[in-house]
């Protein structure tokens, strides 16, 4: 238990320091956020208006020590001001609105290729040579190297334009209110196969791939020898001896993509008009809409340092060796 | 494992009989518009802050509605919640509007001349709603009776009738206990116009359905509009194609093949060039750029029917010599001013002039600036907006072509924009100001008042121009009310244009309009252009929203 919680210092130093590069970074970006406001008005706007409106948003030109006080400690007080491009709403309800979203799309592909490409990999190791890992390995790695939102429109047109099986874009078709029954479950699903699937596509191989060759390592390993010769069944062997040992790599790889999670989906969400983070984040840097942005990030962040813990937890899980160190 | 895999098939199989639902109806009662990108709405009405980006594009075109509309097609005010305004002395400083009697809010309180003085006190005692500055020019608003309103200015402003006339008035039975206006959300809209009854509102798509106390009896005859979020151009033309969408302003490619030919006998499109001319503008603050005749060669460089026809895929023309879209027919030079002849393509000329002014070629074919170094020339654009990357990379051409070394620059939007703005660019290809008011278009082009020194922001006239005489007719056209004395000033501040080239014209902005008439008729286009089709253009868009009707309603009248 100790060993759980004696990282909670690591990662409050690692939350401060990303907080102040939420701060700085988009800071660092060249143009003024006000200016932008301006430019959609394509010069139609009075001066005066510019001013008061610039007042009322907040911008000042305090010093940059005095805003980074009045940021921190709004943070703190789980305020993350207004957004400026789609002012007056409140960032925290904006990203609230969008989150459950993305996480639903990102999340559910995410472990949907984690574990199918954790399984599959483990068999293409198994049997080398074999089916999956002569020709299904390689072709799915193929897939993964185009690029994402390529892949997610090329889907879209042959599946939703030309044949029409999924709608073109949206979370559930328009005329529905959302709801707790299985009809419009069944919707969400619908509209969720084609997203999903580009994105389970474009990331399998890569699973697959880490996984197979971590087995391989394993496989050479005298415990797998051990394993065999006490005459174990090769379904024990394969999973809980050499699987299990081989998915410690994976497992750090699925920490580092669950904290993705969150901004990975962005081009995929984009091409599908899925209502989530992506385009939210787009908006934001293009409009330089600090505040949305600071709130972006500040969720990216969270997720990472949540999912680095959930995997130090399944460490010590899945590798007793850990755990042994601590006693 | 295998219950899952079945449970996954099944499920699978159930979506799959969904898609009969998700099919085009033979009839559907909500017109569908797509506008703004996003992919979740922000539950915004707030007609103030709708400018800015902050309300929803249809709080401008269908819930919130002006005194008078001017329409750019026909060059005319069409009056809406007023039905006239006169000046009442001959100074030109008491402006009375009489309101129309039958006009009712949504909520069906009587729409009154208070109504209006609220409005307008509401921009006096919050500078950020103001956003068209009326408070720079108005001294006071009385209320006369309950259906005049009076606007005494504080001196003689012509182009302030525009700005008074096109600002969307608000209730103020409802707006009197909102203690924030600038930052209220306005949730449950309450207007005059058409559409005011939000009948849906989900982060993907809100409909608004008829305003029950329309005052427009007989128009208006849609059931409901519904605006699904696209965040982009690719995912409106998907849908485009499909018939999803019945009025939208996207730019199309090669409309004809890719829009019509899926549909011919409902697809439409419209597109005339009334929209703000776009400009390559040189930095007049840096030499040689600050000389006339350098700026006059380098447009006489440039093949402005190459770049129409690749760059705009032939959906505009050539710009007018003055920068005037189709929007100001009535107050354009001719355009074969001899004067103007500097936008005309004509590459040997261009570089004999250069070379008459002393801009010689090196022995590698470049020219060279007095000082002795290679003339270089930076052409700034945005990254991404393709149109005008390809129109800067033929003009690139084009000059590299009579041996200035020119070379297209991309950058994001903010530093683009900033740059601009700093006049801290050598050349840069920009909007103008999209207005219909002569007077707004060459004071924001030109005027040494609304420029500022290079390293400043300047929110207009990026190139650093000025001359006194532009000034001077901009003051003088902007206290003249007489129609002959107006064509006579705009006719000099266009000569001054021809003489000086301030900035170089390239092509109008075409007004991007589509249509569908499968299910609703009586959209605007060539043959019947009543107003723009395009719903960019915000108040003017309500005239073609409340002339919609529904193909079936049609088909019963005839």
């Amino acid at each position: 238990m100790g060993k759980i919680f004696g990282r909670l210092g690591f990662y409050g130093v690692a939350i401060f320091l990303a907080l102040c590069l939420n701060f700085i970074i988009p800071r660092l970006m060249p143009g003024d956020p006000m200016s932008m406001i301006f430019a959609r008005f394509q010069g139609q706007m009075s001066p005066d208006a510019i001013v008061a409106l610039r007042q009322e948003m907040g911008f000042t030109d305090a010093p940059i020590l005095v805003q980074f006080y009045h940021y921190m400690t709004s943070i703190l007080h789980g305020n993350f001001g207004v957004s400026t491009s789609l002012y007056p709403a409140q960032v925290g309800s904006v990203i609230w609105q969008s989150l459950g979203w993305t996480l639903l799309l990102a999340g559910a592909s995410l472990l949907i290729s984690f574990t199918l490409g954790t399984i599959l990999g483990a068999l293409a190791a198994w049997n080398r040579g074999g089916v999956i890992d002569r020709w299904v390995t390689p072709a799915l790695i193929f897939v993964g190297s185009f690029p994402y939102f390529w892949l997610a429109m090329l889907l879209v047109y042959t599946f939703s334009y030309v044949f029409e099986i999924f709608p073109i874009g949206h979370a559930y078709s328009d005329g529905l209110k959302p709801s707790w029954t299985l009809g419009f479950a069944l919707d969400v699903l619908h509209h969720l196969c084609l997203p999903a699937v580009s994105i389970i596509l474009a990331t399998l191989g890569g699973w697959i791939l880490s996984m197979r060759n971590a087995m391989i390592t394993t496989l050479g390993s005298e415990f797998i020898n051990l394993a065999q010769s006490k005459g174990l069944t090769q379904r024990v062997v394969l999973f809980r001896y050499a699987a299990r040992n081989a998915l410690l790599p994976n497992i750090t790889g699925l920490g580092m993509a669950l904290g993705y999670v969150l901004a990975g989906s962005m081009l995929t969400e984009i091409v599908f008009s899925y209502p989530g983070q992506g385009f939210l984040l787009v908006q934001a840097v293009r409009n330089q809409d600090y505040p949305l942005m600071q709130g972006l990030f500040f969720c990216i962040t969270i997720a990472v340092l949540l999912a680095n813990w959930l995997v130090d937890l399944a460490y010590l899980w899945l590798d007793p060796r850990t755990r042994g160190a601590q006693t | 494992m295998n219950r899952f895999l079945w449970m996954s098939l099944i499920l699978l199989a159930t979506s799959f009989g969904c898609r009969q639902k998700v099919e085009a109806p033979v009839h559907r009662d909500y017109l569908v518009i797509s506008t703004e990108p996003a992919t979740a709405w922000i539950r915004n009405f707030n007609p103030f802050t709708a400018a800015t980006g902050g309300g929803r594009w249809s709080t401008l075109a269908a819930i919130y509605e002006p005194m008078m509309i001017f329409n750019r097609m026909e060059g005319q005010y069409v009056p809406w919640l007023a039905t006239e305004q006169k000046w009442m002395d001959a100074s030109h400083k008491e402006l009375l509007v009489t309101l129309r009697s039958d006009v009712k809010w949504s909520d069906g309180q009587p729409f009154q001349a208070s109504d209006v003085g609220f409005t307008f006190d509401l921009l006096k005692r919050f500078k950020a709603l103001d956003a068209s500055g009326v408070w720079n020019f108005l001294a006071g608003i009385d209320i006369v009776d309950g259906l005049h309103v009076r606007f005494r200015f504080a001196k003689p402003f012509a182009p302030g009738i525009l700005l008074l006339m096109q600002q969307a008035i608000v209730p103020e039975h409802l707006w009197k206990t909102v203690s924030e206006p600038v930052s209220y959300a306005n949730e449950n809209p309450v207007g005059t116009g058409p559409y005011t009854e939000l009948r849906l509102f989900e982060n993907q798509v809100y409909e608004l359905a008829r305003n029950p106390y329309y005052w427009q009896k007989d128009k208006a005859k849609v059931a409901a509009l519904r605006f699904p979020a696209y965040p982009g151009n690719d995912q409106v033309m998907l849908n485009l194609l499909k018939g999803n969408i019945d009025l939208a302003a996207n730019f199309v490619p090669a409309v004809d093949r890719v829009y019509v030919g899926k549909d011919p006998a409902h697809h439409h499109y419209w597109f005339p060039s009334v929209g703000n001319t776009v400009f390559l503008y040189l930095n007049n603050a840096q030499p040689p750029y600050d000389q006339a005749p350098v700026r006059k060669a380098i447009s006489r460089a440039l093949d402005r029917d190459k770049i129409v026809k690749v760059a705009m895929f032939n959906y505009t023309e050539p710009s007018h010599p003055a920068g005037l879209s189709k929007a100001f027919e009535k107050w354009r030079v001719s355009a074969d001013e001899k004067s103007g002849d500097w936008v005309h393509y004509d590459a040997a000329r261009a570089g004999r002039e250069l070379d008459e002014l002393g801009f010689k070629k090196g022995k590698d074919g470049l020219r060279r600036l007095p000082d002795g170094r290679v003339w270089s020339l930076d052409i700034g654009v945005v990254t991404g907006w393709s149109d005008w990357v390809r129109t800067v990379q033929i003009m690139a051409k084009n000059l590299r072509d009579i041996g200035i070394d020119a070379r297209m620059r991309t950058y994001d939007f903010g530093a683009w924009f900033s740059q601009v703005q700093r006049g801290e660019f050598q050349a840069a290809i920009g909007w103008s100001n999209d207005t219909v008011e002569p007077y707004e278009f060459y004071r924001w082009l030109m005027a040494g008042s609304a420029t500022a020194p290079v390293g400043t922001v300047a929110s207009s006239n990026w190139q650093r121009f000025s001359h006194p005489e532009v000034d001077q007719r901009l003051e003088a056209l902007a206290g003249s009310f007489d129609g002959t004395e107006q064509q006579r000033l705009v006719r000099e501040l266009q000569m001054i244009f021809l003489r000086e080239a301030p900035a170089i014209p390239l092509f109008p902005n075409p007004a991007w309009g589509t249509a569908n008439t499968r299910y609703f008729t009586n959209f605007p286009g060539p043959d019947h252009p009543y107003a723009v089709l395009s719903p960019n253009y915000r108040p003017e868009i309500l005239q073609v929203l409340t002339e919609i009707q529904p193909q079936n309603a049609a088909i019963s009248k005839l």
